[in-house]
């Protein structure tokens, strides 16, 4: 835990020297072809969003070993709440009613609408909702000692359930349309140069915020237990402690971390649509997560990074190749690289020594560290 | 000249006149017949070309009086008549009728062009000529058409009744005297007995009571809401029902016809739910032995499945190039040739991956959904995103109507007895034999079945190729109903996962039992809320089952 | 050594994927680019998927007509996925990188609705190539084909009135997004309107994508049987959905003549495939049919299946279908307004819309107005005929003037 700590020490100094770089460059991308351009900021922006949202799973995944594959929905679950607000101050510039209520055949905002028109309250709601909701899911399911493989799935489940609902135009939020037509964020207009490095940096800070309070909870006590929880929930059972709790409060947390990404990817874009309740969206996160390695978050942030980079860039490029690319970096790194790249410098020692009897192993199979 | 060759002359004088005269009258007879003849073919001709006028007249109304006067001509038409009606009718519908000016016309035949009268050929006719168009009310009417041709004159006796079953739902529109008619022209059982039923039909009117009865009587045997409506409506009408015996026979009726209308109802609701549910099984079977074998949660199972459909499709273009003639049994061709492909797949697909990943199910779980991916886009790229075009063969189109409005589909009971064929086929290989009786060890308890000689890795491939197998078999069932396109198995993923997890891991019975109820759980609840909103509440009744029993409907034997 | 860790590094490495970003030229000298906005794969690839190839050929013709105040049309191609949100993403990036003087996208509202923040943020020109709700008039984007007036109401018409069914009762069936919701609102005020009240018709929704009609058709089975007047079908489901609800129909033996299909979202590739004898009769309603009558038609035939097999396109060579020639005929307004205006520029080439006209395959001339970007197109009702076409049914005289906002909405 040493060189861990050291290497968390160590991203944590790169990560600002990133924050160093990145906002003059933001911030000169008016100043001609030395900057980013607008457009490349709001890349930037979008993948700190998917690093933090990488971090909230890989807190569960590798702090206590448990794998969520729905966590596609608390992003949206903040993503949609920091839109009803954004369409709330649209309106009171606008005064026209969203496109979604109008073709539903409603004349004014449902009553619960007005409750967004504040800030702080948007901001307390993008907390405590999706917090209330993983507790009520997350309790039941704990207390089955739901865990494992069946967990996995049942995530999968509820983030289905979750984009069947809301596709559906009866549920009132928008329905497949999602929610658009945002016109401003803090006074600024949204989409517009200003607004766009706002929230990349907001993005990066909360990146960065996240990163060191993530760690410094890992090396407290109740991260300890989170480690005990991976390595051995039964034996923590039998010594005494009720891992329900623990469980359950480092589940809210992950799910408000995801809410947070949620809510600052969605002004970026400039539309939330049900799309990303999509069961496949939530198994990508896990993906980044492995890709990057799990465990101390900075394999999270590295391997949304890495995944989302080419995403975005082959997207552009090449769009038929892209889920190629994905499938075969899936297979690559769950049958090469299971740690992920944050442990290639071992793994290329492993496979250096053992070169010989290197097939046969990998054919049986290599034991690794936590739980599968 | 001779006197007396005279007298004998003048004796057989009469005779030779009398011959002379019946000559002549012959000849004239026969002129006659000739004369008349020809003056019926041309007032024939000249009533088709009147039709034929008529038919070929602007607008929409004289077309459709056309038809009407046909239409009242059938009851006394000669077959002559009723053949040059039919061709008539028909080259109506096709758009194969040329119409030319001053009641003249063309029919466009395969064989060239014929006279639209005579319906002789007519190798002269002109190229531009305007085909008129059938709306859809003459549609309604060229269908009445051809089913009361069909009942005087069509060859076979079953589409003699098939007319005039059509012809009974309308019966009020049937020219008086055609059902009469019929039955002279029919010596066929049961045509004479449907067409009787017909006459007492048309009786629904007449002011006669006892055969407005008879009619109602009549009536309530077709026991469909339409005749519930129809006798409803009846009875509303304060006129009609005024009579005490005509008002009984309606209230008897609609009790008969009602009750056989709910049975139908619940009849139809049963049927679409077990129809639902045979889809799940079939896709869920062969994850339910994956993952009680294995652990392993595989999310390529739909995609295997889709591969399926895929392989049906090759195999039905192999057939149509190699052995045109039998291209309608090519579902059945394709049953060994999917499980054989797909098995191989699936084996393929555990020899290269999944074995490698033992004991590490999560990884598994990412590992499949990597694999699924690739062969999604592997399809996607070979075969293209559109659907495919599967001929669906004659035995699997259409279907019967039951009781009330419950219509069975063919495809869809095909799909039932394939899942059911399945079903006793693998629980048949899982306790008949030995391979079954490995899995079911090695299910159970892995470990002790490696320590007394089954070759768990063996059997994981084996398992993992059945698995595969039967989700190939799935997509062969269901190429009938659903759209076959890449990306069809990611719409059945979810719910195979919720079949296996709710009816017990390694359970196949407890597989079929979860299939069928979620399938009628959906059902059931669709017809109040609407088919998403009977998915999502089928998906958290699941979610809150497993927390309350997380083993499933049928646990698992042995340790895992 | 702290400061040179793999996070730096590897951030470096991503930043310098990004870097084509940022160094891609503008305009290169001697070509323009437009940008397309069709998917390739995914629910709407098989219809969409077309429209990339039909830009292409229209382009191309252009080229070969002598380009553009002296510059060559460069198509730029991307592909969506069928996914609302990555449409606007794309469109960004085409304003925004590619910088493409106009955008040819979009099939469903849904994808429009999403990219219309992103042309209006930028001040870009969406041409939109199909018939939609209304409800909409952005300067940003042009209207190529028919809001509800011309391409909803004059069907509905046709099957009220005496010469079509006299229909007096309708269940309407829809997928469950923008479209088939306001259309359905609107029609919901037009019956209104002519004094029939809600018994008269029935609403469903289905999600994208939905294939088991079973129940649906047989609660189609039961509207028919009852009294009250003839029944229609009016039908909003799209893509996939229209081929698995008519194989539904033809298996439960629901036939036009009793209950006729309005399938104001069916085209000929939806028919591709399925066994239409059964189906003969149902209607739908288009700015342009296949079977239009004329030359330019078929010349526009001939040229498209050329085309396709001078390029490999994986499509049918003799099926084309009303987004295909709205399309098509978007490039060559735009190139028209652009010659007119002598400039790119957004601005200058939406100034040079008003008084615009383009003769085009449907056998129209289209015009547009300086009061609005819509394009006035002609009317065409079809019939479904035994091979897998449509027939012209009713065609109207001229082009009516497009009316964005209905007055029964």
């Amino acid at each position: 835990m040493m060189a861990a700590s050291e290497r968390g020490a160590a991203a944590t100094a790169g990560l600002i020297a990133l924050l160093l770089i990145l906002v003059p460059l933001a911030g000169l991308h008016l100043a001609g072809p030395v900057g980013l351009s607008v457009y490349a900021v709001n890349v930037v922006g979008q993948v700190m969003c998917f690093a933090l949202l990488a971090m909230s799973v890989d807190l569960m995944w590798g702090g206590a070993g448990i794998l969520s594959l729905g966590h596609g929905l608390f992003f949206a679950l903040g993503g949609y709440i920091a839109a009803m607000h954004l369409l709330r101050t649209a309106f009171a510039t606008t005064h026209v009613l969203p496109d979604f209520l109008q073709f539903m055949g409603q004349s004014a905002f449902p009553g619960y609408w007005h409750l967004f028109d504040s800030l702080p309250f948007t901001l307390a709601a993008i907390l405590l909702i999706p917090g209330l909701i993983a507790f009520v899911f997350g309790f039941v399911s704990f207390r089955s000692r739901v865990n494992g493989v069946y967990f996995a799935i049942i995530t999968q489940a509820l983030t289905y359930t979750a984009m069947l609902l809301m596709f559906r135009n009866d549920t009132g939020f928008g329905g497949n349309n999602g929610m658009t037509g945002f016109h401003g964020i803090a006074g600024l207009p949204i989409g517009g140069a200003n607004a766009a490095v706002l929230l990349t940096v907001l993005s990066t800070i909360a990146v960065l915020l996240t990163l060191i309070g993530g760690r410094v909870l890992l090396a407290t006590r109740f991260g300890r237990m989170l480690a005990a929880i991976r390595d051995d929930e039964p034996r923590l059972r039998f010594l005494g402690y009720d891992t329900l709790w623990l469980k359950l409060a480092a589940w809210c947390l992950s799910a408000m971390v995801a809410a947070v990404a949620g809510a600052l990817y969605v002004p970026q874009v400039g539309i939330i649509n049900p799309s990303l309740l999509d069961p496949s969206v939530s198994l990508e996160i896990a993906v980044w997560v492995a890709v990057g390695g799990r465990g101390g978050f900075y394999g999270a942030i590295i391997g949304a990074v890495l995944v989302n980079m080419v995403k975005f860039w082959l997207s552009a490029a090449a769009p038929s190749l892209w889920p190629f690319v994905l499938s075969l970096l899936v297979l690559l790194v769950v049958l090469a690289l299971p740690n992920g790249l944050t442990d290639l410098r071992n793994r290329s020692r492993s496979w250096m020594t053992d070169l010989g009897r290197g097939f046969r192993e990998a054919g049986r199979g290599r034991p690794e560290r936590g739980a599968g | 000249m001779a006197v007396a060759g005279d007298a004998e002359a003048g004796a057989l004088q009469p005779l030779r006149l009398m011959i002379r005269m019946l000559k002549a009258g012959a000849i004239i007879l026969v002129a006659l017949i000739g004369f008349l003849a020809a003056r019926e073919q041309a007032r024939a001709d000249e009533d088709r070309s009147a039709i034929l006028g008529s038919l070929c007249g602007p607008g929409l109304h004289a077309p459709m009086q056309g038809a009407g006067q046909i239409m009242a001509g059938l009851p006394t038409a000669s077959s002559a008549d009723l053949n040059w009606a039919e061709v008539v009718v028909q080259a109506f519908s096709l758009r194969t009728l040329r119409c030319a000016p001053a009641g003249t016309g063309y029919i466009a035949t395969p064989a060239g062009m014929i006279d639209a009268v005579t319906l002789k050929p007519a190798p002269t006719a002109p190229d531009d000529l305007r085909s008129p168009f059938p709306n859809l009310r003459m549609r309604v009417l060229l269908d009445r058409l051809t089913a009361a041709i069909a009942v005087l004159n069509a060859p076979h006796p079953e589409a003699r009744l098939a007319a005039v079953s059509t012809l009974a739902e309308h019966s009020d529109l049937i020219p008086p005297g055609l059902a009469e008619a019929a039955l002279k022209r029919t010596q066929n059982a049961s045509v004479a007995a449907a067409l009787r039923g017909l006459i007492v039909l048309q009786r629904l009117q007449s002011p006669d009571v006892s055969q407005r009865v008879a009619a109602i009587q009549t009536l309530s045997q077709d026991t469909t809401s339409r005749t519930e409506n129809q006798l409803e409506s009846l009875r509303a009408d304060p006129a009609y029902a005024a009579d005490p015996q005509v008002a009984a026979a309606l209230d008897q009726g609609i009790a008969h016809v009602r009750f056989w209308v709910r049975a139908g109802a619940v009849l139809s609701l049963l049927y679409n739910g077990i129809s639902a549910g045979s889809v799940l099984f079939m896709s869920a079977i062969g994850l339910s032995i994956i993952f009680g074998l294995m652990g392993v949660i595989n999310l390529a199972q739909g995609e295997l499945l889709m591969i399926g459909a895929y392989v049906t499709y090759t195999v039905q273009q192999v057939i149509r190039i190699i052995a045109p003639a039998y291209l309608s049994l090519y579902p059945i061709a394709a049953i060994p040739v999917v499980f054989i492909v797909t098995a191989l797949l699936g084996i393929v697909i555990e020899w290269t991956v999944i074995r490698h990943l033992y004991r590490r199910p999560l990884m598994t779980l990412l590992a499949t959904w990597g694999i699924s991916l690739l062969l999604i886009n592997l399809v996607r790229v070979s075969f293209g995103t559109q659907n495919l075009e599967f001929i669906t063969p004659p035995y699997l189109t259409g279907g019967v109507a039951v009781v009330g409005d419950f219509f069975i589909t063919w495809n869809h009971l095909a799909a039932i007895f394939f899942a059911v064929a399945a079903f006793i086929g693998t629980l048949a290989l899982l306790r008949l034999t030995s391979i079954g009786l490995f899995i079911r060890g090695v299910t159970q308890n892995r470990d002790m079945a490696g320590c007394i000689g089954i070759s768990t890795r063996r059997i994981d491939m084996l398992a993992f190729g059945l698995g595969a197998g039967l989700a190939g078999l799935g997509g062969l069932a269901l190429s009938p109903i659903y759209n076959v396109n890449p990306t069809m198995g990611t719409e059945f993923i979810i719910d195979s996962f919720m079949v296996v997890v709710l009816g017990g891991v390694g359970s196949l019975i407890g597989t079929a039992i979860a299939a069928l109820g979620i399938g009628l759980v959906n059902v059931g609840i669709e017809p109040f809320y609407g088919a998403v909103a009977a998915k999502v509440i089928a998906l958290l009744l699941i979610i809150v089952l497993i927390q309350w029993r997380p083993e499933g409907l049928i646990a698992a034997r042995g340790r895992r | 050594m702290p400061l040179i860790t793999r996070r730096s590094v590897l951030t470096g490495v991503a930043a310098t994927l990004a870097a084509p970003a940022i160094i891609r030229p503008g305009w290169a000298a001697d070509t323009v680019k437009i940008g397309c906005l069709f998917s390739s794969s995914g629910t709407m690839a098989n219809l969409e998927g077309r429209l990339n190839y039909i830009t292409k050929m229209a382009a191309d013709e252009v080229n070969a007509s002598g380009g553009l105040l002296g510059r060559q049309v460069e198509v730029v191609v991307t592909n969506p996925n069928s996914d609302w949100p990555t449409y606007a993403q794309m469109g960004r990036q085409l304003l925004q990188e590619q910088k493409v003087a106009a955008l040819f996208g979009c099939w469903t509202s849904v994808s429009r609705k999403s990219v219309l923040p992103v042309v209006e943020e930028n001040d870009g020109l969406l041409f939109y190539p199909l018939h939609f709700e209304g409800e909409e008039n952005s300067k940003n984007v042009v209207y190529l084909n028919s809001p509800p007036a011309s391409s909803v109401l004059p069907a509905v018409d046709y099957l009220m009135s005496g010469d079509g069914v006299s229909a007096k009762r309708f269940f309407m069936v829809g997928t469950d997004y923008v479209w088939p919701r306001t259309i359905n609102k609107i029609l919901k005020g037009y019956w209104t309107a002519k004094g029939f009240t809600s018994s008269s018709w029935h609403e469903e929704y289905v999600p994208f994508g939905f294939s088991n009609f079973q129940s649906i058709v047989n609660e189609i089975r039961t509207f028919t049987s009852q009294t009250g007047g003839q029944p229609i079908v009016v039908l909003t489901v799209v893509g996939s959905s229209i081929a698995d609800f008519l194989r539904e129909c033809i298996n439960q033996g629901v036939k036009p003549t009793d209950i006729p299909v309005l399938g104001l979202d069916m085209v000929e590739a939806d028919l591709e495939g399925l066994d239409t004898t059964s189906l003969v009769g149902n209607l739908n309603c288009w700015a342009y049919l296949q079977n239009a009558p004329g030359p330019r038609n078929q010349a526009f035939l001939a040229n498209w299946a050329a085309y396709v097999k001078s390029s490999n396109a994986p499509y049918n060579p003799h099926v084309a279908i009303d987004p295909m020639v709205s399309t098509y005929d978007g490039v060559h307004i735009w190139a028209e307004a652009v010659k007119k205006a002598g400039s790119f520029d957004v601005p200058a080439v939406r100034s040079a819309f008003g008084g615009l006209q383009f003769p085009d395959p449907s056998g129209y001339t289209l015009s547009m107005t300086s009061e609005n970007n819509y394009v006035a197109r002609g009317v065409f009702i079809g019939s479904v005929n035994a091979q897998q076409g449509f027939d012209v049914l009713w065609q109207s005289p001229g082009t009516p003037k497009p009316v964005p906002y209905s007055p029964y909405g």
